[in-house]
């Protein structure tokens, strides 16, 4: 690959590359930041300007959209409570407690930076190590997989605020929420009461944007507005002072492992790795009591993370030639519209196209540190908006984004039902994060659990023999769940002596 | 103004006489754009087919047209919506052989075999039955004798319960009375069980060459009437040992019409739909995304949907689904 080097760099530094590169970060960044329109949506969105492109900046064009809308999805969790894409809500956690401190300019600061050195590793990772990282993946059978979401649900216990049962609660009711429709082994329409609209279950984007960026809204508006005062002050993004990354810098190493980790892994995705880093950073973090008050830590973690997710997507994509996810299946589909044949062979095949789309990524994630301060700077004018104006404009933008993803009309009513649900539950002290962390790791729970118990044939126990990697997961999955259990035993233990 | 209010009154009379007549109508559509419903996300295989193929349609009717997505449900909310609409040739729909005559027959939809005026087929690609290209199987008589050697240990994947892939195994494995004698494993997308395919996790998969070839698999049989000419060695279905109606499956797609549209629209659209098929950027089109054309017009299309839809029945109940 490093032969073809400068072949790769000389299409990437032409005009076109980079004005592809430029326009592509920025599209990103701001498709990412509306709500609804997630990375999935934003890549389909673009595909059809892409077919009159020649090979190279087209999967380029792409590419750059799906690192910039992930980075994106952040600017509206920390700015309006909006995750752009589901794989921000976590962000939201840290991210808008800060912003209604009046630091919204700092944390998209702390965000920034973790997004860009999260973008970064994983791109350095694509580069150096795909193809043993493809084969590396490909032990993770469904058992394997059930182990990992097994650990991720342990999350639930981290993010839920306040009352420890009240976030469980919220939790079994997103596991429940996810077993609504199909049923993916057997096809049968499960929980619909005969209601046909409900065979395709409750839309995840819609769920997420209604019970956090609706609710939100109800939340405000029943509360009394000051009508002149603007919902955040902002004028511009704050980046961390070094003397402020002292103890932080472990953290934000272990969230860009997570998120490279989890990435290359099939069936996971950002979302499951932004909340898994955010509990893992809660657990180790001398800071813990902060979190979910406005605390950098988490919002390093969940963004570092989350963007690291991007090029660990793309090693299977491109050594393998199999799709992880929705969006890395479009760009397979551009390459194919382009000549190409995804493949084992793409990377073999095609040396030179590879080179730039590494090199391409790798230049992505420096741009997104200046592009990100400039869509900002542009978009801190909007933000100064009188509240209750912009509490109607969240409201509409949701609309939009729902319906924009599949033109379904019933995942309007759908994130109408979740907004009003999702308020009643917030003032009764329900923590709304675990009830999504059990609607994204649901589905994969569910058939990983059914796929691996087909395998062993109805066997529960023998998902712990012969499978090292899955026990070693699930006996971290019990450390996770037990500790809180034993530091309060050693607590009272010195208490009394 | 009374001028203008009587010559309007002039145009809508005149707009309600022509359409209360059938062939009048036909010959003044399209007078507004047609809606192509593809019932997948943007970004999908039938939506990117679709949106290749709407501006020569749209060329070939001298009108407009447009895609929408509307997804959900395996393709089913898109149906069920299209099947409600008013047949007045505004508002048609791709569906795939699993859209139309899969899923009707396996979930409680609120549409089946006669809710719809089939107008063309677009495309039909048979399907494969592979292994991996390190696997000790290379003739389904390997593939029966192994399986009745050691019953239960072999697994076929799915890119889920219904899925053509699905249809492919069972039609293979039930052709063969070696189905019960095998584990199915459904994944979510072909994608998830390609992999596990490559793990090993999974013995067989079945699904069409352009996906086939996108790893390192080894076909076995083609459920086609005749080898392919990419794959001279690969026996039929039919070679292999296996009887109609199951020797034969094809991923096909067409466009369809809610019940009842008139016959003289659904003729304008079918030959609509031929040229637009055949015209040299489609064709291009298709070359480049490896789509296999077969335009059927509306009545052989109509003929052939309603053979598979009955056809389907047997491998569905097969499939135990």
């Amino acid at each position: 690959m490093l032969g073809s080097l400068p072949e790769a760099l000389s299409i990437l530094f032409s005009l076109q590359g980079i004005s592809v590169l430029l326009l592509g970060t920025t599209l990103g960044i701001v498709m990412g930041a509306l709500p609804g329109i997630g990375s999935t949506v934003a890549v389909a969105m673009i595909l059809p300007f892409t077919l009159t492109m020649e090979q190279a900046p087209a999967i380029m064009l792409l590419i750059a959209i799906y690192a910039g809308s992930v980075y994106g999805g952040s600017v509206s969790a920390i700015l309006i409570n909006t995750p752009g894409t589901p794989q921000s809500a976590a962000t939201c956690l840290d991210g808008y407690p800060m912003a209604q401190r009046g630091e919204a300019g700092k944390a998209l600061g702390w965000s920034t930076v973790a997004s860009v050195c999260g973008g970064l590793a994983s791109a350095l990772l694509l580069i150096f190590a795909a193809p043993q990282l493809a084969a590396f993946a490909l032990n993770f059978g469904p058992i394997e997989t059930f182990s990992l979401v097994l650990l991720g649900l342990t999350c639930i216990v981290s993010v839920s605020e306040g009352s420890l049962v009240k976030g469980l609660l919220a939790g079994m009711l997103g596991l429940f929420l996810s077993t609504v429709g199909g049923d993916p082994i057997t096809g049968e329409a499960r929980f619909t009461f005969g209601y046909f609209p409900l065979i395709s279950g409750f839309n995840l984007l819609a769920v997420v944007i209604g019970v956090f960026a609706l609710s939100e809204v109800l939340t405000r508006v029943s509360q009394k507005i000051d009508s002149t005062r603007a919902l955040v002050t902002f004028s511009g993004i704050v980046l961390p002072r070094l003397s402020e990354w002292k103890g932080r810098v472990g953290n934000l190493i272990k969230s860009v492992a997570i998120g490279c980790g989890i990435g290359v892994l099939p069936g996971t995705g950002a979302a499951t790795a932004a909340f898994i880093s955010y509990a893992e950073a809660k657990r180790s973090s001398p800071r813990a009591s902060e979190f979910g008050k406005g605390e950098p830590d988490g919002l390093v973690a969940s963004e570092a993370a989350n963007n690291a997710v991007t090029g660990g997507a793309l090693i299977p994509t491109m050594a393998l030639g199999i799709p992880g996810d929705a969006v890395t299946a479009v760009m397979l589909a551009t390459l194919t519209l382009h000549g190409v044949s995804p493949g084992v062979r793409l990377m073999t095949d095609n040396p030179v196209l590879i080179a730039a789309i590494f090199t391409g990524f790798l230049i992505i994630n420096l741009l997104l540190l200046p592009l990100g301060m400039l869509v900002s700077k542009i978009a801190a004018p909007l933000l100064r908006m009188r509240e209750s104006f912009m509490l109607a404009a969240i409201a509409i933008l949701c609309v939009i984004g729902v319906y924009f993803v599949r033109g379904n009309p019933f995942d309007l009513l759908i994130m109408v039902c979740a907004g009003i649900v999702g308020f009643l539950l917030r003032r009764q002290g329900f923590p709304m994060p675990p009830l999504v962390i059990g609607m994204v790791l649901g589905p994969t729970l569910e058939i990983s659990l059914r796929q691996g118990l087909i395998i062993t044939d109805g066997s529960f126990a023998a998902f712990f023999t012969g499978h090292p990697i899955a026990l070693f997961l699930i006996v971290a999955a019990a450390g996770m769940l037990s500790l809180p259990l034993i530091r309060f035993l050693r607590a009272r233990r010195l208490k009394s002596a | 103004m009374n001028k203008i209010f009587g010559s309007a009154c002039v145009a809508m009379s005149l707009v309600c006489a022509v359409g209360a007549l059938g062939t009048a109508y036909a010959d003044e559509f399209p007078q507004r754009p047609i809606n192509l419903v593809a019932p997948f996300n943007a970004g999908g295989g039938t939506d990117l087919l679709l949106r290749g193929f709407a501006p020569h349609f749209a060329a070939a009717l001298d009108g407009d047209a447009y895609v929408s997505n509307m997804a959900g449900g395996s393709g089913t909310v898109g149906a069920a919506a299209l099947a409600q609409q008013k047949p007045d040739g505004y508002q048609l729909g791709y569906w795939s052989i699993t859209v139309s005559t899969i899923q009707p027959q396996i979930k409680d939809v609120p549409y089946d075999v006669d809710s719809w005026t089939p107008i063309c087929s677009v495309a039909a690609s048979p399907t494969l039955l592979f292994v991996n290209a390190d696997s000790p199987f290379t003739s389904m008589d390997d593939v029966v004798a192994a399986v009745n050697e050691e019953p239960g240990k072999y697994l076929f994947g799915s890119s889920g319960p219904g899925a053509m892939t699905h249809l492919t195994t069972v039609a293979a494995f039930e052709g063969l009375g070696i189905m019960d004698k095998m584990k199915h494993l459904p994944f979510q997308g072909s994608g998830p069980a390609l992999q596990a395919m490559a793990a090993g996790t999974i013995q067989f998969f079945g699904d069409t060459e352009i996906l086939m070839t996108k790893g390192d698999f080894r076909p076995l049989m083609v459920f086609n009437d005749t080898r392919l000419e990419s794959f001279p060695d690969v026996p039929t279905a039919a070679e292999a040992g296996i009887e109609a109606p199951l020797d034969e499956l094809y991923l096909w797609g067409g466009l369809f019409a809610p019940a009842g549209l008139d016959a003289a629209v659904a003729e304008k659209l079918s030959s609509a739909c031929e040229t637009a098929v055949n015209s040299e950027g489609f064709q291009e089109f298709a070359a480049k995304t490896n789509t296999v054309i077969d335009f059927k017009n509306a009545g052989e299309f109509e003929t052939f949907f309603r053979a598979q839809y009955e056809a389907n029945a047997m491998i569905i109940d097969a499939a135990g689904l």
